[in-house]
């Protein structure tokens, strides 16, 4: 072995003399290369270092000089194998220094640049390892979007319920002391937000909770109005302001409401403080749980210490056919409006003819099915995921079917069939973590109170999102979705299409895929830039924004182009058509040009697409702005009368 | 009937309902608060809204449009009022007929003929000459008669209606507050109006601030010792 007087610095930090051997083994550990090749790759790279005359070295750069000669070489697989993850140290400067400028959720500050930087780490880690070449180029290309790909360790989102914690306390493993079922409703509370916390670390999406007003109601009873209103503040304030948990972001959180007792809930026996079972069903709290969703919106009508809305927990009360007969909705329902005129923030979510949702984040919730309504019996059982959201770039089909129907459709299977098989990719690679349960990362999903884990990959979905439709659509036959109903049709027909393939896909995986429409904005950009920029004479006819300053986008998943003035009524009407077709979930923005819309005439809106439209989900956007300065809100202040 | 403004959902034109309000570009006030004067002035700026974009949208939307809000400018003012409300309510639709009052033989007539289901009057100012002459820009005596008597009309008429008045700090005091009130004892509902300075009519108002929210709360409650429903609005 040649005597070098070269140090080297290593990773581990430590300072040894130069040897060549090393670059031998990391070569023969790491990738699949043949030891001769690898001998002489060695010997190469020694050279090229003594050539140089350099006397100190580190090892980072040893590894790249090792990666030039497996490029010299064509061992393009080895040094993917080889490669090492990293930024650019101009990158990571302007990271810790400069606000985030992409993602304004992010708050600036160390704790979120640990985020962004593990975040970029993880996502090359993916598209490298998790996913294969052609599907990491697919996202790459902007072929399709790889949600979370910062993530690509945790599964997306997740619905929980309170019956868990009621029943086991805060057991989570790992933990430096367990607490037993709650006793007290402030407990519950506490229980339920450090539970939310440890979620949205082991989940990148949101964390919804079902039924809450209902699940919380055996621990109301006889409970005054001041304490019920001191009760819904707690819970409220505590999850807005947990901005200090990861990454300095807030908890992406969902609060289910309901009016009525859900008919799956009716007769299962509540449980109440202690673990216990009261010995009653829940039919028989439904008083308690009806003053506590009230006393829950009085506090987001109030809104924070400035008047300002809640952004999280997302309030989604849950409009059934049962809701109109059940006692005093009229008036749940105008204070419910009310908290829309003034602060926007509640969203209706209808479940017409005996279908029951979970609502996860802004668009996605499941439908729950009969083998759900069997947990209902249990309902600590009633926890659901979805594993990964790929959305499709439905514009640059268009694009490239240039007008043909048939290559359109083509293409689009092609694509699903590209989402199919990185969603198994996904799930092997979390399957796999989940596999080394307690040991493992996902330990607590892993966390096994009840006879099986808490995440249960055999319920898990697969989201298959759409980006653009209209512009699709547009494209494709001249008109947008708004403009004829040859065009609306049309849209129609894509996305019945993608159902029946999405369903056709999971029975070949053997996996439950399902239709989302896609939240992203951020998506909406991506894609749009990419396609102005590759499919330029196509693209920039198309794409909504300023194309000129680049700041463009693609319509939102199905919704028709919101940069349109057009009928509220309208609005709904023609996106709920789209509704029953994607399962996981949709939502028609209301945006309303007036302040402070009259709530009576909002709760006439809301009877009214529940009872004429197919619209899933609707939320109105009234119109008010904050200064984020002083906080305070203008344009709209009127408080009620 | 020539119609200037079309908005084809509006959640706050009428309590509690659903409607699309239409606007006429005529007026026979000139209050120097007005902030719809650019319509009155220059209706040559706006786009001639056919009647038929309003009853298509109606027959389409009838599911959840309850009513028409015909508001202006003066819909009194408008040659075709009549025919146009017949025409809603034959497509089914309710109507709410935005007024200055100064026309009450038209609004009578329109009343009780069955034509309009809810009125909302503007109310300028305390019945007095001259105040009620400086609120909307006009000398004629006859114009507070004519309103008196269509608030006596609105009030013994049984049909559902408001009254409204919007205050403006300099030229309505608390006590004309009081006294409008006093005048509308026996009215279903009185609704005060915050002032929107920033599109007055009369430049020299627009120096002055809007109401604050309490302002508002304690000029309703003033209002409130004569009168059983008192509300106000604003932003």
């Amino acid at each position: 072995m040649t005597d070098i007087a070269l140090f080297v610095k290593v990773s581990r930090g430590d300072i040894v003399k130069w040897d060549r051997s090393k670059i031998v083994e990391a070569l023969l550990r790491e990738t699949k290369i043949a030891p001769k090749m690898a001998e002489l790759i060695s010997r190469e790279v020694e050279r090229t270092i003594v050539n140089s005359k350099i006397k100190f070295i580190t090892a980072p750069l040893i590894r790249e000089v090792v990666n030039e000669k497996l490029i010299e070489h064509g061992l393009e697989e080895e040094r993917k194998q080889h490669t090492r993850l990293g930024l650019p140290i101009y990158d990571v400067e302007q990271m810790m220094v400069y606000k985030n400028k992409e993602n304004a959720n992010v708050p600036h500050g160390p704790e979120s640049t640990n985020l962004v930087l593990a975040e970029s780490i993880k996502k090359q880690y993916a598209l490298l390892r998790v996913f294969t070449p052609g599907i990491a180029a697919a996202h790459e290309k902007g072929d399709l979007h790889l949600h979370n790909l910062g993530m690509i360790d945790r599964p997306y989102c997740s619905g929980n319920s309170l019956e868990y914690i009621k029943r086991f306390g805060l057991n989570l493993p790992n933990a430096i002391s367990i607490a037993k079922p709650p006793k007290h409703p402030e407990v519950l509370i506490g229980q339920m937000i450090k539970f939310s916390a440890a979620l949205q670390g082991v989940f990148s999406g949101a964390i919804g909770w079902d039924a809450v007003n209902l699940f919380f109601s055996p621990f109301l009873a006889g409970i005054d109005d001041k304490q019920m209103e001191q009760l819904a503040q707690m819970l409220i304030f505590e999850f807005a302001q947990q901005a200090v948990a990861r990454g300095g972001q807030s908890i992406f959180s969902d609060l289910n409401l309901y009016w009525e007792v859900p008919k799956h809930f009716r007769d299962v026996p509540a449980v109440g403080p202690g673990g216990a079972f009261t010995g009653n069903d829940y039919e028989d709290y439904v008083e308690e749980s009806r003053r506590f969703a009230s006393a829950l919106f009085r506090v987001y009508l109030q809104g924070d210490a400035f008047g300002r809305p809640f952004f999280f927990p997302k309030p989604q009360v849950h409009i059934t056919e049962d809701f109109f007969s059940s006692e005093g909705y009229e008036d749940f329902l105008r204070l419910v409006a009310e908290t829309s005129s003034e602060m926007g923030n509640p969203y209706y979510v209808f479940d017409r003819k005996g279908t029951a949702k979970i609502s996860e984040c802004c668009r996605l919730s499941f439908k729950l099915e009969k083998s759900d309504f069997e947990d209902a019996k249990s309902p600590w059982k009633m926890r659901y995921s979805a594993v990964q959201n790929v959305t499709i770039n439905l514009p640059r089909i268009a694009y490239e079917a240039s007008g043909d129907d048939a290559k359109l459709f083509e293409l689009l299977g092609e694509r699903m069939r590209l989402v199919a098989e990185a969603h198994r990719l996904k799930r092997d690679f979390v399957s796999s973590l989940l596999g080394l349960r307690g040991s493992g990362p996902l330990g607590l999903l892993a966390m096994d109170l009840d006879g099986e884990p808490y995440f249960r990959m055999r319920r898990a979905t697969f989201l298959f999102g759409m980006l653009g439709l209209n512009e699709m659509v547009q494209y494709h036959l001249g008109k947008e979705l708004h403009e004829s109903d040859e065009a609306l049709k049309f849209g129609l027909k894509v996305i019945a299409f993608m159902k029946k393939e999405a369903e056709a896909l999971g029975e070949v995986y053997g996996m439950r895929f399902v239709l989302e429409q896609t939240p992203a904005e951020s998506t909406a950009y991506r894609l749009a830039a990419l396609d102005l920029k590759h499919y330029n004479g196509k693209a920039n006819g198309v794409v909504k924004g300023n194309a000129r300053s680049g700041d463009v986008y693609y319509t939102n998943s199905t919704y028709l182009n919101v940069g349109v003035r057009m009928s509220p009524i309208e609005r709904v009407k023609k996106e709920g058509l789209f509704h029953p077709l994607i399962e996981a979930g949709s939502l028609s923005h209301i945006w309303i040009g007036e302040a402070r819309p009259n709530p009576d005439s909002i709760s006439n809106f809301v009877v009214k697409t529940f009872k004429n439209t197919m619209n899933d989900q609707i939320a109105f956007s009234p119109e008010f702005t904050c200064c984020l300065d002083c906080g305070r809100r203008s344009q709209m202040e009127v408080k009620k009368q | 009937m020539r119609l200037k403004g079309f908005v084809d959902t509006s959640f706050v034109d009428w309590d509690g309902k659903i409607v699309s309000t239409v606007f006429v570009p005529t007026c026979n006030l000139r209050c120097p608060f007005c902030f719809n004067h650019q319509l009155i002035l220059h209706p040559e700026k706006y786009p001639d809204v056919p009647e038929s974009a309003v009853t298509d949208f109606l027959k389409r939307n009838g599911d959840f449009v309850d009513g028409v809000c015909v508001s202006g400018g003066e819909p009194t003012t408008a040659r075709g009022l009549k025919r146009f409300c017949q025409d809603i309510v034959s497509l089914g639709f309710k109507v709410k007929l935005d007024t200055n009052g100064t026309n009450p033989g038209a609004l009578i007539e329109l009343v009780s003929e069955g034509l309009v289901n809810y009125v909302a009057m503007d109310v300028k100012a305390p019945p007095d000459e001259k105040k009620y002459g400086l609120a909307t820009g006009t000398r004629s005596p006859k114009v507070l008669e004519s309103v008196k008597e269509s608030v006596s009309f609105l009030i013994e008429s049984g049909v559902d209606h408001e009254f409204r008045t919007t205050v403006v700090p300099s030229i309505h005091s608390d006590d004309d507050v009081e006294e409008i009130a006093k005048w509308l004892r026996g009215s279903r509902l009185y609704v005060l109006q915050k002032f929107q300075p920033e599109r007055a009519w009369d430049r020299r108002l627009r120096k002055f601030h809007s109401q604050s929210d309490s302002e508002m709360e304690r000029l309703a409650s003033v209002a409130s010792r004569h009168l059983g429903r008192v509300k106000w609005r604003g932003r």
